[in-house]
C-alpha cells in the first residue's frame, strides 16, 4: 500500500481581475482564468498537452504577498490566496507588441490572425522583413507537434533546432526520420496546417473519423493516466496494492486475499528497485497507453542462465500476484521466474497458479518429498518452485508433472496416490481444464460465472467483473448479474473480433464518466463511442451498442458450440471449484469468521451461533453453489443458452448463424 | 449513521468528508465515482465535501487491468 496517496488536493480562494474563484492547488493559473471567464491569448498552449511557456503571449499580471509580477499563465500553477490581472495596462502593451511582431512574419495565417485581434494588434508592416512567410498554412513554431509526438506516442521524432530567428522545426539531422511511426498526432495539433497529412493507410472511409477519437484517447492517456492508474509509469503491476487492499490478491493458493508482505512486491518497490530505462514502452510503437515495463541488468541466479544478466519484460499484475499466491513476496523471486517462464515458453499465471496448488497439496501431506524429487514445496519454497520450473523446461523430474497443469495433476493424485477427489477439486484452481488468473473471486459471484463460463476457461482478459459485486454492490439481484454476464463478454468478444487492446477501454477513464449511473459507468460509454466510431470511420457504416452486441455474438455463440464440439462447453464445465466462489477449508473459514457468519445469518437466514466451524463451511458451500447455479440459470436464459448451456436452435436463427455444418454439429453432439 | 454502496453501515460524526468515508472503508483504487444522495462528488471536493447524517453514500469502482 506503500503507493497510494489518500489525501485530497488543497484548495485556494483567489481573486481574477476582482473576481472570486476556488482553484484546486495546482491548477494551471491560464485555466482558472478562462474557467473564471475571462479570455487570455495563446499560441503554444494547447488544452491536451503539457504547458511549454514559449509564446509569452498568455503572460498576466499576479500579486503575491503584495508583490507583483508578471507570469506565464500556462504554466504557472496556483500554489497560494493569489490577485490575478489578465490585463493591465503593462501586459496589454507587450501583447499587442509580441502580436505585432507575429503578424509581421506571418501575416497570413488565420491562427496569428485571430491572435492579432484579440491582442488589437493591426499593423502588418510594422515588423515585415525578409523573414516574412506570406504562406497561410506557415509553421509558426508553436510547438504543439514536438510535444504531440513525445506525449501522445512517446516518440521524440520532431524538435526545434537553430536559435531565434533561425529557430525552425525539423527531424534529427535535418532528415525525413524512418523511424516516424506515421501517427499523424503531428498534423492533428498543428494548428496552421504546416503538417498535412498525405497518405491514409488502408483506405479508411472516414479518416478523419478516426483520427478525432484516437487523438482523444491520446489526449486521455497523456493528460489523465498520470492520476489515475499510472499505467505509463508502472504498468498493471499498479493493482498489486490495489488488490490488496481490496482483499483480492491471491495468497497461498487463493486461500486468503491479503498479506503483510504484499508490500515487498508492490508497484512501489518495482519502480524504485527494479523498472530501468524509465520510460514507457508499448507493445507496438504509438502505443500512447505503453504500458510494458523492464527489468535491465538483472543477474540470474538459478536455471542455464545462472549468472548471466538479462533483461526481462515485465512483471505484469498477474505474474506479481502469481508470487503471492506461491508465498514467494520476492521480487527477485518474481522477476526471476517472470523470465524463466517467458524464456520457455511457459505461462505466468498458469505456472503459479499450478505451483500454488502443488504447495496446498504438499502441506496437506497428498504429496511428500517422496513425489517431489526431494523438494520441500511449502508455500514460500522459491528455490524449489523454480527448480520445478526448470525441471519442466528439460522434461525431468517432479517439474514434468507440474506441467501437466491442475486438472491432471488432480486426476492423477486422486488416481495414483487414493486422495481425496472432493478435496482436489475444491482447490485445485481450474475451469475447462485452464489455470485461474490471480484474482480472488469468493465474494464475487458475478466474476466466479464471468471466469467459469468464458469460453478459453478463467483467463485474466475475463477479470472486468471483480468489484461489481462485494465492493460496488451494483448488481443486486440474479437478473442484475446475469444482464452483466450478457454485455461484458460480448463486449470482451468485440475488442478480440476487431484486435483492439482492452486496456486502452478501461485503464483510463474519461472525465464525462461521472456523469452517467453506475451501471452505465462501468461500459465506460465515451469510451464506447470512440471504437464505434473507429469502426464506422473504417468501414463507412455506422455502429450501434445493439449492432456491436449482435457482431459479437454470432462469433460468441460459434465459440460456444465449437467448445461443445470439443466436451467443454456445457453446465458442468462452467462450474468453479469451491475455492473460488468460498472458503474451502476450515482455516480459510475461520480467517474471515465474521464476515462468513454474518452473511450465513443476513443472505442465508441461518444463525450461525452453536455450529461447529465444519457445519459452517457445508452450510456456507451449498449455499453459495445453489446461488452460483441460479446465476448460471439465469445467465443461460439471457444468453439464449439451454439449461445446459448450449445455444438453443432459435437462438442461432435470431443470429442469422442455423448454417448446415452449425445445425449438424448440433446435432451430433446432442446423438 | 450513513450506508455505503447500500450494505455497509458506517458511525456518522460532525464534520465527515468523503474522504474519511474512502479512508474508513480502505477504498484506495483511483478509478472511483462517487455520490453522496444521488448527488455526484468530483475527486477534488472529497477531502472538504462533508457526509450528512443518514446519507447513501455510493462509491463505484471501475475495473481494470487484465
Ligand atoms: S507522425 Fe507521429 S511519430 Fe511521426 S513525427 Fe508526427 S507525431 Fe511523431
Ligand atoms: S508545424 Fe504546426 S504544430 Fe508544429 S510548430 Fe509549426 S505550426 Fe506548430
Ligand atoms: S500560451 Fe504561450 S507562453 Fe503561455
Amino acid at each position: 500500500m506503500a503507493t497510494i496517496t489518500k489525501a485530497g488536493p488543497k484548495k485556494y480562494e483567489i481573486s481574477i481581475n476582482g473576481k472570486a474563484a476556488t482553484v484546486v492547488e495546482g491548477t494551471y493559473l491560464l485555466k482558472a482564468v478562462m474557467d473564471a471567464g475571462f479570455n487570455v491569448p495563446t499560441l503554444c498552449h494547447h488544452k491536451d498537452l503539457t504547458p511549454d511557456g514559449t509564446c509569452r503571449l498568455c503572460l498576466c499580471e499576479v500579486e503575491v504577498n503584495g508583490k507583483k509580477r508578471l507570469v506565464t499563465a500556462c504554466n504557472y500553477p496556483v500554489r497560494g490566496e493569489i490577485k490575478v490581472n489578465t490585463s493591465t495596462e503593462e501586459v496589454k502593451k507587450h501583447r499587442k507588441n509580441l502580436a505585432e511582431m507575429y503578424l509581421g512574419r506571418w501575416p497570413n495565417v488565420e491562427a496569428i490572425q485571430n491572435i492579432a485581434k484579440l491582442c488589437g494588434a493591426t499593423d502588418k508592416e510594422k515588423y515585415k522583413s525578409e523573414l516574412t512567410d506570406e504562406n497561410p498554412k506557415a509553421c509558426i513554431l508553436c510547438g504543439h507537434c514536438v510535444r504531440a509526438c513525445s506525449s501522445f506516442v512517446i516518440q521524440n521524432i520532431l524538435g526545434f533546432a537553430g536559435r531565434g530567428i533561425k529557430r525552425h522545426l525539423t527531424m534529427p539531422f535535418g532528415e525525413i526520420d524512418p523511424n516516424c511511426i506515421e501517427c499523424t498526432s503531428c498534423g492533428y495539433v498543428c494548428p496552421t496546417g504546416a503538417i498535412q497529412v498525405a497518405d491514409n493507410m488502408n483506405n479508411p472511409a472516414d479518416p478523419e473519423l478516426i483520427r478525432r477519437h484516437g487523438m482523444r484517447i491520446n489526449a486521455m492517456m497523456a493528460t489523465l493516466d498520470k492520476a489515475q492508474n499510472r499505467m505509463r509509469e508502472v504498468g498493471t503491476a499498479n493493482l498489486v496494492e490495489v488488490m490488496d487492499s481490496y482483499d483480492l490478491l491471491p495468497v497461498h493458493n487463493y486461500r486468503f486475499g491479503k498479506h503483510p508482505d504484499t508490500k515487498k512486491i508492490d508497484s512501489g518497490v518495482m519502480k524504485s528497485q527494479y523498472f530501468t530505462q524509465d520510460a514507457a514502452d508499448g507493445c507496438w510503437l504509438g502505443c500512447s497507453m505503453a504500458c510494458a515495463k523492464a527489468v535491465d541488468g538483472f543477474e540470474l541466479k538459478t536455471g542455464p542462465y545462472k549468472g548471466q544478466k538479462v533483461i526481462v519484460d515485465g512483471p505484469e499484475y498477474e505474474t506479481a500476484a502469481g508470487g503471492s499466491n506461491m508465498g514467494g513476496f520476492d521480487l527477485d523471486f518474481i522477476v526471476e521466474y517472470n523470465f524463466y517462464c517467458d524464456t520457455y515458453g511457459v505461462d505466468t499465471i498458469s505456472f503459479a497458479t499450478t505451483m500454488a496448488f502443488v504447495m496446498e497439496a504438499f502441506e496437506a501431506g497428498i504429496i511428500t518429498e517422496e513425489h517431489t524429487g526431494g523438494k520441500t514445496l511449502k508455500f514460500g519454497a522459491m528455490d524449489e518452485a523454480l527448480e520445478c520450473l526448470h525441471e519442466m523446461a528439460r522434461g525431468e523430474g517432479f517439474g514434468v508433472e507440474v506441467g501437466q497443469g491442475t486438472r491432471r495433476l488432480k486426476e492423477k493424485w486422486a488416481k495414483e496416490l487414493g486422495a481425496d477427489p472432493n478435496f482436489l477439486n475444491d482447490i485445485g484452481m481450474e475451469v475447462k481444464g485452464l489455470e485461474f488468473s490471480e484474482y480472488v473471486t469468493k465474494e464475487s459471484p458475478a466474476q466466479q460465472a464471468g471466469y467459469a463460463m468464458a469460453m478459453k476457461g478463467p483467463q485474466h482478459d475475463e477479470a472486468l467483473l471483480i468489484f461489481f459485486d462485494a465492493i460496488n454492490n451494483q448488481i443486486p439481484t440474479i437478473e442484475d448479474k446475469a444482464e452483466t454476464l450478457y454485455y461484458f463478454p460480448l463486449f470482451r468478444t468485440w475488442f478480440g473480433l476487431l484486435g483492439l487492446c482492452k486496456l486502452i477501454w478501461n485503464d483510463v477513464i474519461p472525465p464525462s464518466n461521472s456523469n452517467y449511473p453506475p451501471n452505465e459507468a462501468a461500459k465506460i460509454p465515451e469510451r464506447v463511442e470512440d471504437f464505434q466510431k473507429f469502426y464506422e470511420g473504417m468501414i463507412g457504416e455506422p455502429l450501434d451498442e445493439e449492432k456491436m452486441l449482435q457482431q459479437s455474438a454470432r462469433v460468441f455463440n460459434l465459440q460456444r458450440l465449437m467448445s461443445y464440439y470439443f466436451g467443454r462447453g456445457t453446465r458442468e464445465e462452467d462450474i468453479p471449484p469451491l475455492r473460488a466462489i468460498g472458503p474451502a477449508t476450515v482455516e480459510e473459514y475461520l480467517s474471515r469468521e465474521e464476515r462468513y457468519d454474518k452473511q450465513m445469518k443476513e443472505d442465508i437466514g441461518i444463525d450461525p451461533g452453536g455450529k461447529t466451524v465444519e457445519e459452517k463451511l457445508v452450510i456456507t458451500r451449498d449455499f453459495r453453489y445453489k446461488h452460483y447455479n441460479q446465476i448460471l440459470d439465469a445467465a443461460y436464459k439471457r444468453r439464449g443458452w439451454d439449461h445446459n448451456g448450449v445455444p438453443t436452435v432459435e437462438r442461432l436463427k435470431e443470429l442469422g448463424i442455423d448454417i448446415p455444418e452449425v445445425m449438424a454439429l448440433l446435432k451430433r453432439q446432442e446423438q | 449513521m450513513i450506508t455505503v454502496n447500500n450494505k455497509h453501515k458506517l458511525d456518522w460524526y460532525e464534520g465527515m468528508t468523503v474522504q474519511d468515508v474512502l479512508d474508513k472503508m480502505d477504498y484506495v483504487l483511483p478509478l472511483i465515482t462517487v455520490s453522496v444522495n444521488e448527488q455526484l462528488v468530483q475527486g477534488v471536493d472529497y477531502s472538504t465535501y462533508e457526509v450528512p447524517d443518514n446519507a447513501q453514500v455510493n462509491v463505484f469502482h471501475l475495473a481494470h487491468g487484465g
